[in-house]
């Protein structure tokens, strides 16, 4: 079977993967610029212990792994009020002078991470355990149609909050006070942008995993800053970079025979190392700014 | 004026006070921004300085003086409405906050933002457009008729980080001005500047005082700058517990910036240029 005779099994995963990616890379430009890349990582660690954690919740109610989940012990939801908790409570240190941000995004990493393998570790979850660990670690062959619809009405959200808001959380981002001298209320404008975050991760982590989500929103935003100095260039590249990482990684992954998510990742570390070889070019040849 | 506090050295304050009496300023309007009785700091219970009260009216020029880690930035800050006061008032008697401008020190950005002087001068139409609108051709070109003011608009597509900084400098005072600022900030606003591009921009904010009735507050390390150029100088030194204000010529001596840096300062004044050095037979004043 060719790859265009098998598309009705992977339409709907490389939808998802292009959903997502989109989302993703124009969420990163926030991410690169506002030095917050381990907080992605923290929130998918923080969503996937949401969806653990309702699992463990559906076994003390009496649901069994596969029957209907009732909507309040629907994982997604679960992951995504842990994540808007998480990203809600790794805000905070910014008005704190003794707790740095960067120790408050390492606290929730490891206390997600440690809390996910201790909620698997319940033999009451035993049977779900495999499903978590594709979430934490990966899995975007396979996408349920609900994931599918979350990841759109999630996109959708994202574009019309950033389309109000996006010169403001600009401004807060590159000048804070300033901002706020001009009448921007920083701290909830801020808090909105991490929230947006918070909810893409969380949707976006449920259809592919944590590994790929994690490079959506570090490496095309990385490398669209090595291509160009032009904020709408710099959006657009970031935007085509993901998308090319994640529809070219479900492909060759295909092709191949290779895991979906690395070959994702693998995609968007080369996108870099092409970046920052054009860079490299540009200083050699003293085109330096 | 006030002088002085519990924690400043007894003969530096008697010094100051000396020098200083009679020296206080005419009372003035308080129409923008008063300091009723208010104590400056981060931490409560610890103030930085003795309570101050201080006004600043429309078309004031205020020049902030102090060695480093006097609290200078402290005192912007509480001014702006970053910091909340530990006690006392921040009014505004004119029943709403001014529309402030803000220039910080450049230091403090991040060059790693895509951005074009232009898209930088626009982000001050937020205090017009609020939260959802984007910036328009009015918009525009306001930003642009500020940064032909500092002499940029030519460059005004040019990436922000690729400027020397001077030029950030005045684009910064460019995008103060393209809020429509009642009040004006600047924070070191000539630390990156040669002396002509100095004189140049002192001389245009200024000049704003009288043509566009905007109060202007700057801190600066050249005392020279403050004296030539503010006609209110307040010395502040949060160490010694100290805050002082008065007109530029009466405030801005020998003995005052002595006392106030801790070293002998010399201070001159021929054709109404400022000159100063530190004196080295400590002649100039009061000793630490």
């Amino acid at each position: 079977m060719t790859f265009w005779e098998a598309r009705f099994l992977w339409e709907e995963p490389m939808l998802a993967a292009v959903l997502a990616s989109a989302m993703l890379g124009y969420l990163g430009f926030f991410v690169v610029l506002r030095r917050i890349a381990f907080m992605s990582a923290a929130l998918s660690q923080v969503s996937g212990l949401g969806v653990a954690s309702a699992f463990l919740a559906g076994s003390y109610a009496g649901i069994t792994p596969h029957s209907e989940t009732p909507l309040w012990l629907n994982p997604s939801l679960w992951a995504l009020v842990f994540a808007c908790l998480g990203a809600a409570a790794m805000g905070l240190p910014a008005r704190s002078r003794r707790v740095t941000p960067e120790s408050a995004v390492a606290l929730a990493y490891l206390a997600a991470s440690a809390f996910v393998l201790l909620v698997l570790a319940n033999p009451r979850i035993a049977q779900e355990a495999h499903e978590i660990g594709d979430l934490l670690f990966g899995n975007a062959v396979v996408v349920r149609r609900q994931d599918l619809w979350n990841l759109g009405f999630t996109g959708l959200l994202v574009l019309l909050v950033h389309g109000l808001l996006f010169r403001s959380f600009l401004f807060a981002s590159f000048d804070s006070d300033t901002a706020r001298v001009s009448g921007v209320p920083v701290r909830g404008v801020e808090l909105v942008l991490h929230l947006s975050l918070a909810v893409a991760v969380a949707a976006a982590t449920r259809a592919l995993g944590a590994l790929p989500v994690f490079s959506f929103l570090v490496l095309p935003a990385g490398a669209a800053l090595l291509f160009s100095e032009r904020l709408r260039i710099v959006l657009l590249l970031s935007v085509l970079i993901a998308v090319f990482s994640g529809a070219g990684g479900y492909a060759l992954s295909w092709a191949l025979s290779l895991p979906t998510g690395s070959v994702m990742v693998a995609l968007g570390v080369g996108m870099w190392g092409v970046a920052g070889l054009k860079r490299l070019v540009e200083i050699r040849l003293g085109r330096e700014s | 004026m006030i002088l002085g506090g519990p924690g400043f050295p007894l003969s530096a304050r008697e010094e100051l006070n000396k020098v200083l009496s009679g020296s206080c300023p005419s009372a003035r309007r308080m129409d923008l921004l008063t300091f009723d009785n208010v104590a400056i700091g981060y931490r409560r219970g610890q103030p930085l300085l003795p309570p101050i009260s201080f006004a600043v009216a429309s078309g004031d020029l205020v020049g902030i003086l102090g060695p480093n880690g006097a609290g200078k930035s402290t005192f912007l800050r509480t001014l702006l409405g970053l910091l909340p006061p530990l006690q006392g008032k921040v009014r505004y008697p004119g029943g709403h906050e001014p529309r402030m401008g803000y220039v910080p020190q450049n230091a403090q950005f991040d060059y790693a933002y895509p951005l074009s002087v232009l898209e930088v001068v626009l982000m001050a139409r937020s205090s017009q457009l609020g939260l959802f609108r984007r910036p328009g051709k009015e918009d525009v070109e306001i930003a642009k008729r500020e940064l032909q003011a500092v002499g940029l608009q030519s460059i005004s597509g040019q990436p922000f980080r690729s400027l020397s900084g001077g030029q950030q400098q005045r684009v910064l005072v460019a995008r103060a001005l393209t809020g429509e600022p009642e009040l004006l900030v600047l924070d070191e606003p000539t630390s990156n500047m040669d002396p002509a591009a100095e004189h140049a921009l002192l001389s245009m904010v200024s000049s704003l005082t009288a043509t566009r009735n905007v109060a202007v507050v700057f801190v600066t390390h050249e005392i020279s700058a403050a004296a030539e150029f503010a006609r209110t100088v307040v010395l502040l030194d949060g160490a010694k517990k100290f805050f002082a204000l008065g007109p530029a010529r009466e405030i801005v001596t020998s003995e005052t910036m002595s006392a106030l840096y801790g070293r002998p300062v010399e201070v001159r004044r021929e054709n109404g240029r400022v000159f100063v050095w530190l004196s080295a037979n400590g002649s100039g004043g009061a000793s630490p």
